[in-house]
């Protein structure tokens, strides 16, 4: 084979190479362009409930800002049986109580031993949340307001409604109560598309019957959260208190010992304790709220 | 591309196995050409990529917490059993709706919507500012859509995740061995109740009988697992749940402020003289106004305009 037909050969796999190439960068292009089109970005492919909003002079310069707001942050720490939550108000009385891990608290009669821990709460620092429409999901909106229903009773009354096959639902799974409008979701799929596509429906509610409307519903995910623990330097925990006093009593004694500055102690702002045999939930939120 | 160059394109593939020599040159041309063509396609791929992520990301919420001091506040005594076997952290998160004001926009908010709404079926607008008419364009406030749902984490107080369990042995018999490990009360261990174990995955889900224990193992990172005469140290983690409630998705729409455009040259005035100026005409019933709540511009720098329900 002579060094031109080489070349040639080579240069004609190395064209077939390019073309192929080109055919798969031209598809993936048409992909991505079609993708893009049908990218949930601002524009939902349908209307969804309108809230409406005022500009009253709040401005701020940059460009940078936060897309949402973060509120009611809380946060539930089960206590159990036989333990009490001190509060002081100086964090240094903490760090000098909780360096004895055992406490004993010497009664009349009897003596009580303790142990004292420090208390982390798991905080979450950050998260993502993405949106997507739901297949089995639908949003019902058009509830008038003033309606003479709890909300268990409205979640009802819809659930039956759209539970029946005859006005074209099906058995529903899950439900919730939203901002001016109700979320259903449906074992099966064509339930939600069904409805969605009738889209106008006239529901009893209460004895009257009321134009209701469905549409369909974008559905979150949690795609991240991450915690960490946050250390409440004020805060000691008692633990394993003996079943000897009642709650009253239990908690004045336990309160005396730990102001007791002879026992590591010092002023103590609140003191809860969940006497042996019950539970307790411990709710914290943020200082300044 | 040129239709012609097409056909060039066409003759030469028709011709390629003519094995011509004479026409290397044209073929590398051709192949230059091609590898040019393709570099651009990557090149417009990629940007397309960019966008198309930028934009998922949009349908996305992402936003970190600031750390804040937190207090005790309360005892509850929920009758929810479940909750006394989770610490839970929950929160709202809310939109925060805002419109970047550009350089030569305002807005201004009505006090009634008719106004509002007059205002922006007129259209143009002729408003004096020093000795000049400006013409202005209304229109409605482009908002973005929002979302609004509540997050509950839930760190069990029962149940610990274990990773990084060697896979030596058959699933039942390392469910054993995981079960004994974690009951050994001298590695802070105790009552075990289940063991969900992947021997795939190679990590497991231990729940524990009485609460504390779950704590007290969590406070290292990792934790002895015994095999025969052999110790491993397994990863132990907190077990965590969440929960997306309440989530809805909705669009802003403003209905009292409208956005006016066509205030580019008028730079050389401060704002707030402007303001005035546009809120005087604005105000006037001839000119199509009414009562003025608030007027916005930006002259020379964008602001971000908050809105609120």
């Amino acid at each position: 084979m002579s060094a031109t037909e080489d070349t040639a050969l080579y240069s004609g796999s190395q064209f077939r190479f390019l073309q192929e190439e080109q055919a798969r960068l031209k598809m993936r292009l048409q992909e991505l362009k079609r993708e893009l089109r049908n990218c949930p970005q601002n524009k939902v492919p349908f209307p969804v409930p309108e809230v409406p909003l005022v500009f009253r002079g709040q401005t701020q310069q940059g460009t940078e800002v936060p897309k949402s707001l973060v509120s009611n942050l809380r946060i539930y720490y089960p206590l159990p049986g036989g333990s009490a939550l001190v509060n002081f108000d100086d964090p240094k009385v903490a760090d000098r109580v909780l360096q004895q891990k055992e406490h004993k608290i010497d009664l009349e009669e009897i003596r009580l031993r303790v142990q004292v821990q420090p208390l982390e709460l798991p905080v979450v620092t950050a998260f993502q949340v993405s949106s997507q429409m739901s297949g089995q999901r639908v949003l019902i909106s058009g509830l008038p307001a003033g309606l003479k229903l709890r909300d268990e009773e409205l979640l009802d009354k819809l659930e039956i409604f759209f539970g029946k096959t005859k006005n074209g639902g099906g058995d529903v799974e899950s439900r919730e109560l939203l901002h001016g409008g109700v979320m259903l979701g449906f074992t099966k799929d064509e339930v939600a598309q069904n409805l969605c596509r009738i889209g106008q429906f006239t529901v009893p509610l209460g004895g009257q019957e009321f134009p209701l409307k469905v549409s369909p519903y974008m559905s979150g995910e949690i795609q991240k959260a991450e915690i960490r623990p946050q250390s409440m330097s004020q805060s000691v925990l008692v633990l394993n208190i003996p079943d000897v006093l009642d709650g009253p009593e239990l908690h004045d004694i336990l309160e005396i010992h730990f102001q007791k500055p002879t026992r590591g102690g010092g002023e103590v702002e609140t003191l809860i304790v969940v006497p042996p045999g019950q539970q307790g939930l411990a709710v914290f939120t943020p200082e300044s709220c | 591309m040129a239709t012609g160059e097409d056909k060039e394109k066409q003759a030469l593939k028709a011709d390629w196995h003519d094995d011509k020599p004479k026409k290397d040159e044209q073929y590398q041309k051709l192949i230059d050409e091609m590898v040019k063509e393709n570099v651009q396609l990557k090149e417009e791929i990629q940007k397309l990529e960019v966008e198309l992520q930028e934009a998922t990301k949009t349908a996305q919420v992402q936003e970190d917490i600031p750390e804040t001091k937190l207090k005790f506040t309360s005892l509850e005594n929920p009758e929810n059993y479940r909750q006394f076997l989770n610490t839970c952290c929950s929160f709202q998160v809310s939109p925060h709706f805002t419109y970047e004001l550009q350089k030569g926009e305002a807005l201004i908010t009505f006090e009634k919507e008719e106004v509002a709404q007059r205002v922006i079926r007129m259209g143009k607008h002729h408003v004096q500012i020093q000795d000049v008419f400006v013409e202005i364009m209304a229109k409605p406030v482009p908002l973005k859509l929002g979302v609004r749902f509540q997050v509950h984490v839930e760190v069990s107080k029962m149940k610990i995740n274990v990773t990084e369990i060697p896979d030596e042995l058959p699933e039942s018999q390392m469910r054993d061995k995981l079960e004994l490990s974690f009951s050994k009360s001298r590695n802070g261990g105790g009552e075990v109740e289940c063991v969900e174990y992947d021997k795939q995955a190679g990590s497991a889900v231990i729940t524990f009988v009485e609460t504390g224990v779950a704590d007290k193992i969590l406070k290292n990172k990792d934790y002895p697992l015994y095999i025969n005469q052999n110790c491993h140290r397994v990863v132990v983690s907190s077990y965590i749940e969440t929960h997306l409630k309440k989530f809805q998705v909705f669009s802003g729409i403003s209905k009292r402020t409208v956005l006016l455009t066509g205030l580019q040259n008028v730079e050389v005035m401060d704002e707030e003289t402007v303001e005035d100026l546009v809120n005087i005409h604005f105000q006037r019933e001839k000119n199509g106004g009414g009562e003025v709540d608030v007027v916005k511009c930006s002259l020379s720098q964008p602001h971000i305009a908050y809105f609120q329900e």
